[in-house]
C-alpha cells in the first residue's frame, strides 16, 4: 500500500468540493481532506498548519470570486520556503480557454492542469506521481 | 440659427485687416474665432475644444501655417485644417499636403464662395471622422464584452454541467439510497444555477438589443407582479419584506427594463442576507414625484466590502462567494438604467446592509 497523503481542495462551488472530496476518499490514500470555498481561507490554513512529513496535494479551481486560482498560486509562491515544501498544486478548471491553460505552465509550483470534473481516472494519474 | 449651433471656425492671420474682413464676411454663417498669432490660436483652441475647422495663413512672421498645423496636430488632432496662401508658393502647398495635415488650400485673395464651400466640406469631414471614432469605440466595447462573455460562458455554463457529470460518475458507485438522494439535490442546484445564468443572459440581450417601449407605468401593479415572487422567498427564508408604493401622477417608461431592475435588486437583497441573524428585512419603496420615480431597495444583509463597491456594476464581477451569482445582475441593472436615462446610487456597510437608490425620469 502506498503512503498516505493530505489533500486540500479549493473551489468556490460547494458541489465541486463535494465531488473532489468523495473521489479522493474513495482512493483510500487520504490521511486528510480539507475543502475551502474561498482561496483566502485555504491560504490561512496552509500558513498556520504545523509542519508535517506527509506530502500535501492541492487541487485549486481557476475562476473564483474574491481570489482566483492564479492569485492563490501567486500568494502561495510568496510564502516562505519551509512552508511551501511538501506541497504539490494541481489547477482544476472548466476553462477551455487557451490562455488559462498556457498561464498554468508559467507557475513553478503548479504540477499540472486538470480538466473538471475530477474523475477516478484523473486522480489515479495524480496519485501515481506520488507513490 | 443661434450662435451655439453654428460651425465653430478659427482663423489665424498676422494681418489684422484680413481678420476683420473675414469675421465680417462669415460671422452670420459661422461662429468665428480669430487670432493674429499662433500662441493666441492655441489658447483659443484649448478653450474651445469643439472648434471643427481651422484656417491659417501660410506666411506669418513667427512661423508658417504648415509649421503651425504640424505643431498642433498632437494636441488637437480632430479639427480639420485649411491653409490659405497668398502667393503661388507651390512648394509649401505640396509639402503641407504631403505631410498629410491639410484638408484644403485656398489661394489669396480668397473668394467668399471658396471659403464657404471649403468650411462646409471640412466640417462634413470632421463630423464623419468624429462619428467613425464614436462607432469604433462602441465596436471596441462590444468586442471586449464578447471576449469576456466567451470566457465566462465556458465557466458559468460548462461549470454546472461538469459538476453534474461528476456527480453522475460518483453516483454510479454509490449503493446508499440516502446518499444518492442527496446527490440528486445537488444536481438540482447545479441545474438551477445554470438556468439562472441563462435567464440573466436573456435579460442582458433584451436590454442590449431590445427597443425600449415607452408606455404608461402603473407602479402598484408592476410592483405587485414582481413582489409576488419574493413574498414566497420572504416566508421561506424568514426575511421580513415590506413594500410601499406611492404614485399620484402618471409615469412613462419601459416596463421590461423596470422589471429587470426591480428583480435584480430584490433578488440580491434576499440572496445576500446574514445567516443566523434574527431580524432580517428587505424594504422596497417606490415613489413617483415631479416626473421621476425613486426606487429604494434596502436590506440589513452582508453588505459590500468597501474595496469592491466601485466594481459591482462590472460585467461578471463578483464581490463574494457567499451565494450563487452570475456576475450579471447589477451589470444588467446599470445597462437598463442607461436606456431609461436613470441613475443608481449605492450605500453599503460591510456586515450591516446595503441600500440601492434608483432614480428614473419619466419619458
Amino acid at each position: 500500500m502506498s503512503a498516505l497523503l493530505n489533500f486540500i481542495v479549493v473551489d468556490d462551488s460547494k458541489l465541486d468540493c463535494f465531488i473532489a472530496e468523495k473521489i479522493i476518499k474513495n482512493t483510500g490514500r487520504s490521511e486528510s481532506v480539507n475543502t475551502f470555498q474561498q482561496a483566502t481561507d485555504a491560504l490561512v490554513y496552509i500558513r498556520t498548519l504545523p509542519p508535517t512529513t506527509i506530502p500535501t496535494i492541492v487541487f485549486v479551481d481557476i475562476q473564483m470570486p474574491v481570489m482566483n486560482g492564479f492569485e492563490f498560486v501567486e500568494a502561495f509562491e510568496a510564502l516562505p520556503e519551509n512552508i511551501r515544501q511538501g506541497y504539490s498544486i494541481y489547477m482544476l478548471s472548466s476553462s477551455i480557454n487557451e490562455n488559462d491553460i498556457a498561464k498554468v505552465k508559467g507557475y513553478q509550483s503548479v504540477r499540472q492542469f486538470l480538466n473538471k470534473p475530477l474523475t477516478n481516472n484523473a486522480i489515479t494519474v495524480v496519485l501515481n506521481q506520488h507513490s | 440659427m443661434s450662435n451655439k449651433d453654428k460651425i465653430k471656425v478659427l482663423y489665424i492671420d498676422d494681418e489684422q485687416n484680413n481678420l476683420v474682413s473675414f469675421k465680417a464676411s462669415f460671422r452670420f454663417d459661422y461662429n468665428v474665432f480669430i487670432a493674429n498669432n499662433t500662441d493666441e490660436a492655441v489658447s483659443i483652441l484649448r478653450q474651445n475644444p469643439d472648434i471643427s475647422v481651422i484656417l491659417s495663413d501660410q506666411k506669418m512672421p513667427d512661423k508658417t501655417g504648415v509649421e503651425f498645423f504640424e505643431e498642433i496636430r498632437q494636441e488637437f488632432p480632430n479639427p480639420v485644417r485649411i491653409l490659405i496662401t497668398g502667393y503661388a508658393d507651390i512648394e509649401s502647398v505640396i509639402s503641407a499636403i504631403n505631410r498629410g495635415h491639410v484638408f484644403r488650400y485656398i489661394k489669396k485673395p480668397w473668394s467668399e464662395e471658396d471659403i464657404r464651400s471649403s468650411i462646409d466640406q471640412a466640417h462634413k469631414f470632421y463630423i464623419t471622422t468624429a462619428l467613425l471614432a464614436i462607432k469604433n469605440d462602441e465596436l471596441q466595447k462590444a468586442y471586449n464584452e464578447l471576449d469576456k462573455f466567451a470566457y465566462s460562458a465556458t465557466h458559468d455554463m460548462r461549470g454546472p454541467i461538469l459538476s453534474v457529470l461528476g456527480i453522475i460518475d460518483l453516483s454510479k458507485n454509490t449503493e446508499d439510497v440516502g446518499e444518492i438522494k442527496s446527490m440528486l439535490d445537488m444536481m438540482e442546484n447545479a441545474m438551477m444555477k445554470l438556468d439562472n445564468y441563462i435567464q440573466n443572459l436573456h435579460d442582458y440581450y433584451s436590454i442590449r438589443r431590445g427597443e425600449v417601449e415607452i408606455e404608461d407605468i402603473h407602479f402598484p401593479d408592476l410592483a405587485k407582479e414582481v413582489c409576488d415572487i419574493y413574498e414566497v422567498t420572504s416566508k421561506m427564508n424568514n426575511v421580513r419584506f415590506t413594500n410601499t408604493v406611492t404614485q399620484t401622477e402618471s409615469f412613462r417608461s419601459d416596463d421590461v427594463s423596470l422589471k429587470i431592475i426591480l428583480n435584480n435588486l430584490l433578488s440580491n437583497a434576499f440572496k445576500y442576507q446574514q445567516k443566523g441573524q434574527d431580524d432580517r428585512f428587505v424594504e422596497l419603496t417606490i415613489e413617483v414625484l415631479k416626473g421621476a420615480a425613486v426606487i429604494t431597495v434596502k436590506d440589513n444583509g452582508i453588505g459590500i466590502p468597501e474595496n469592491s463597491i466601485n466594481q459591482i456594476f462590472n460585467m461578471f464581477y463578483r464581490a463574494t462567494n457567499e451565494e450563487v451569482g452570475s456576475g450579471f445582475g447589477l451589470y444588467n441593472v446599470k445597462d437598463a438604467l442607461g436606456k431609461l436615462g436613470g441613475k443608481i446610487e449605492v450605500a453599503s456597510k460591510h456586515g450591516e446592509g446595503t441600500t440601492f437608490t434608483v432614480t428614473i425620469p419619466s419619458k
